[in-house]
């Protein structure tokens, strides 16, 4: 290099043009982009969620099928439906102080450590406009990761209809597993409460007897990945539970035993589940 | 140096002669980190090579006017903008694959084959070479990637751009998956072999024993 | 003519140089010095002369491992007979069930019936890990024109020993392929291998087809059975370990464990891994004959019962792996089958005395720290061994450097 190229006006000059030009293509590219970026990301959370609730199939018009998903808000304390903006991002509200709790130890069975206050829920309507799912974001630590999931529920909050995680590093073919859809079909048909109410479902180490008294509140573990299905069994145990939604599920239960008997929900629910495989 | 190469030895001697990874045994974190399947290989050597072709095109094309003074900086500010560029493509269009890559594109910045190009040869060649040189680079990079990818979905989940082709015990079919085929260290061992592999054909890339005790040297002199 | 003459004049002379098979010298040469001792031997005064030479070495270290195999071999038939007996499982279905059928039946309280079990699992894993071996072995040593070593006598039974008896036999011989290869012959062979080839071969298989090399289903050969090791009981935090030596540390319908029957070896667990006082055996023996050294069996047991107490002290209520104390952590697991056999290698363990003893703490600790704290690995010799390996260059440099710089300053020189 020739020296004349070396004095210090013509190397800030250099420099600044070199930034400037970079800027603006880095600045063009990003806001041009971000649209369809943002698309990307909303349809990207929409197929997880469509496959959790087992109505995903391949190569469907998701925008489409996601118009009779409702996205509601609900204040996890109470149980309530609340108003939120449609941009909120109940991952980033878990990490603010100021819109999430710490949790203590012994309640944190999903070693979540902070639970936003207020948490999505997507009710899926059939179409007749009834409700048909309740799709109910989760998630908690395995063995090696945080599991990112939605667990859908039956109109009755207690039949599970589906289980998806959408994002996890466990162990390649061990608790990696938990996307097999063979071990995911274990899940439509089985009951989260006992008949006193009380949250019952239950991974289990190991095969379910299918013929006990209880069977129906248990999933098996998977093979050689009792660490991960530890985690699977706490963090739905705990979303379910009191300090999950619980208090939002319990007001489902209310207002359904008004308008049905109890006893009609373990007549439906195999139809149900049966119905969920075949999507 | 680019006056006495012809364009076919730029593009194509990176490949084997001078492969980056097999010979320079450069840019490797990358080639461990996205080889477990291949939708995300092709992405990433994709995303290298395009990186790489027009960081040397634009590098060499203000080659005269950089101050060597600040020309690592000028040469990394281009590269970096290159990849946010590409980064940002890669949010808009293969969501799902740039998820997967998370980091790693963003990363291309560091990969010393970018770097190394742009400093050792775009700073000396005129642009056109220079973006034959990338684009050669590039291919020696991705030819790795692409054994990578394809041995280690193959072997370790049973299928091939995601599409299943050995069918899995847990589907009920024979194939019991490798494991470690899906852990990063298994990247090392298969570059391991492919270095093997084209050494034992070019032996001249075949490096010289750092030294050779004399005979009849006993073990603690040696030392 | 003897047979030694017949060899001699009629058959070596076409292994030779200009003879008719001379790519095959390499497997004559094999089989030649198996029957005799090699031709070749040491004669100029500047030698020790002892009759003791690789050969001789790794026979003992086969030796050795006799009790382990004949126990291992009892013990795999006893278990998968046990539960047959007594709960009700079936054999696995195939020809290995079928010979048990046909010739000793079921019988748990049947000697012979246990050891036939445990052969039809055993030598099918024995053949193909020999089978393996001798083709890559040979491969190698054809291709780069030297002889067959014998270390492999030794590599093959310890590679045995260490799987689980149920393992697919095609996953056997990728193990040992993979060891064999990666494990010693990339690095030039025997004496070049600065990783013990048997352990690179189990961590191959224990990282590419984990459901079939832990979990609980595994270890005991019968059908769709599945029951848990006693370190995967302690990970649970299911013995109790103030039964004392002889005492039921844990009780449930199949399992009745104190620390004697671990000692013993009765329990699940790899082939040869599960008896503690089998291993013992061999472990004098290699003593007795100075093959082994003690610096390094020592040591690891050293490092394990310090990293073990520290646990022990610190205590926690949510793991119950810090309350074993460290006799439970020598009998269970495959610390004492590693700490002897596998520790103790000469080519890929410290070499200089002081390093010795660094490196056998340094597996005893690590075998403990992995074995309490990480949850994702109940065992933990099989990584802590390998480690020590990769650390034994560096702990042998820094001993040599304190030895230069020692001897430096008694001779007054400037260091």
């Amino acid at each position: 290099m020739a020296a004349k190229h070396d004095s210090v006006a013509r190397t800030l000059i250099v420099a600044l043009l070199v930034c400037l030009v970079c800027g603006v293509v880095v600045a063009t590219a990003a806001v041009m982009l971000r649209p369809v970026q943002e698309k990307n990301k909303l349809l990207d959370k929409q197929v997880n969620i469509l496959q959790a609730a087992g109505l995903y199939t391949a190569g469907m018009d998701v925008q489409n099928a996601f118009k009779s998903i409702d996205r509601k808000f609900v204040d996890l304390a109470s149980g309530e439906y609340v108003d939120m903006p449609s941009s909120y991002d109940q991952r980033k509200a878990a990490k603010d102080p100021e819109r999430s709790e710490r949790l203590d130890g012994k309640v944190d069975i999903a070693s979540i450590k902070r639970q936003a206050n207020v948490a999505e829920v997507y009710l899926a309507n059939d179409e007749n406009g009834e409700l048909s799912k309740i799709i109910l974001p989760i998630h908690g630590y395995g063995l090696w990761s945080t599991l990112y999931g939605f667990l859908a529920l039956e109109p009755d909050a207690d039949t599970v209809a589906g289980l998806g995680f959408y994002e996890h590093a466990e162990t390649p073919g061990l608790g990696g597993e938990v996307d097999n859809p063979k071990w995911k079909a274990l899940w439509p048909g089985k009951e989260v409460f006992n008949d006193e109410g009380d949250v019952a479902i239950q991974v289990i180490k190991g095969t379910v007897d299918s013929g006990a008294a209880d069977a129906a509140y248990k999933v098996d573990g998977l093979a050689g990945a009792s660490l991960t299905t530890n985690g699977v069994n706490n963090l739905v145990r705990y979303w379910v539970g009191e300090n999950g939604f619980g208090p939002y599920l319990d007001k489902i239960h209310a207002s359904a035993q008004v308008e049905a008997p109890a006893a009609d929900t373990t007549e439906s629910a195999p139809a149900e589940g049966e119905e969920v495989n075949n999507g | 140096m680019a006056d006495n190469m012809k364009p076919k030895e730029l593009l194509f001697g990176p490949i084997l002669d001078n492969n980056p990874i097999a010979l320079q045994i450069i840019g490797i974190c990358s080639a461990l980190a996205v080889t477990s399947n291949l939708n995300t290989t092709v992405t990433m050597a994709l995303a290298l090579t395009l990186v790489t072709a027009f960081s040397n095109f634009f590098v060499s094309s203000i080659r005269n006017q950089i101050p060597s003074s600040i020309r690592i900086i000028v040469q990394m500010t281009i590269i970096a903008s290159l990849v946010i560029v590409v980064d940002q493509f890669l949010r808009a269009y293969a969501y799902s694959i740039s998820k997967q890559l998370s980091v790693f594109v963003g990363l291309i910045i560091t990969n010393c084959i970018v770097m190394g190009r742009a400093e050792a040869f775009a700073m000396k060649s005129p642009p056109i070479p220079s973006f034959i040189d990338g684009i050669g680079n590039g291919l020696g990079y991705s030819f790795i990637l692409i054994i990578l990818g394809f041995t280690r979905e193959l072997l370790g989940a049973g299928s091939l751009f995601g599409i299943p082709v050995l069918s899995k015990v847990t589907d009920g079919g024979w194939y019991i998956p490798n494991g470690l085929m899906l852990l990063p260290p298994s990247a090392f061992f298969l570059i391991g072999f492919i270095i093997w592999g084209i050494r034992a054909v070019k032996k001249t890339q075949v490096e010289k024993d750092s030294f050779t005790p004399a005979a009849h040297t006993r073990a603690s002199e040696a030392f | 003519m003897g047979m030694r003459q017949i060899l001699d004049t009629k058959v070596a002379p076409h292994f030779h140089e200009g003879g008719k098979f001379e790519k095959f010298y390499t497997f004559y040469e094999m089989f030649d010095t198996m029957l005799y001792s090699p031709s070749s031997v040491t004669r100029s005064a500047a030698h020790v002369r002892d009759g003791i030479d690789l050969k001789r070495v790794m026979m003992t270290v086969w030796f050795a491992t006799f009790p382990a195999i004949l126990f291992g071999l009892y013990n795999t038939g006893y278990q998968a007979n046990m539960q047959i007996t007594e709960f009700g499982y079936q054999a696995i279905p195939g020809w290995r069930a079928d010979i048990v059928a046909l010739l000793t039946g079921f019988d748990s309280g049947n000697v012979l019936a246990n050891f036939l079990h445990g052969a039809v699992y055993y030598v099918p894993i024995m053949v193909t890990v020999y089978l393996g071996g001798f083709i890559w072995e040979g491969l190698f040593a054809w291709k780069r024109g030297h002889e067959i070593n014998e270390g492999f006598f030794v590599t093959g039974i310890l590679f045995t020993l260490i799987l689980p008896p149920a393992i697919p036999l095609w996953q056997v011989f990728l193990g040992i392929s993979f060891g064999v290869i990666i494990g010693k012959e990339v690095f030039g062979g025997t004496g070049k291998n600065f990783l013990n080839p048997a352990l690179v071969g189990r961590a191959f298989l224990y990282f590419a087809y984990p459901a079939q090399m832990s979990g609980d289903a595994v270890w005991t050969a019968v059908d769709s059975f599945s029951g848990a090791t006693p370190l995967s009981l302690a990970a649970a935090g299911a013995i109790d370990y103030s039964a004392g030596l002889t005492g039921a540390a844990f009780t449930s319908g199949s399992v009745d464990l104190s620390w004697m029957s671990t000692a013993m070896g009765g329990i699940q667990g790899c082939i040869g891994e599960t008896s503690t006082i089998a291993i013992a055996l061999g472990a004098i023996f290699l003593l007795f004959t100075k093959i082994a050294s003690w610096r390094i069996m020592l040591s690891v047991i050293l490092g394990t019962v310090f990293m073990s107490s520290i646990f022990n002290a610190i205590g926690s209520e949510s793991n119950p792996m810090f309350a074993m104390p460290w006799y439970w952590h020598l009998t269970i697991g495959g610390l004492a089958f590693g700490l002897v056999y596998m520790a103790t290698d000469p080519v890929s363990a410290s070499m200089t005395n002081t390093g010795k003893w660094v490196f056998g703490i340094v597996i005893g600790v690590m075998t403990v720290l992995i074995r309490v704290v990480n949850p994702a690995f109940p065992e933990g010799i099989m990584l802590a061994i390998l480690f020590g390996n990769l650390c034994a260059p560096l702990i042998d440099y820094f001993v040599m450097r304190a030895n230069i710089r020692r001897r430096l300053r008694r001779s007054g020189g400037a260091v």
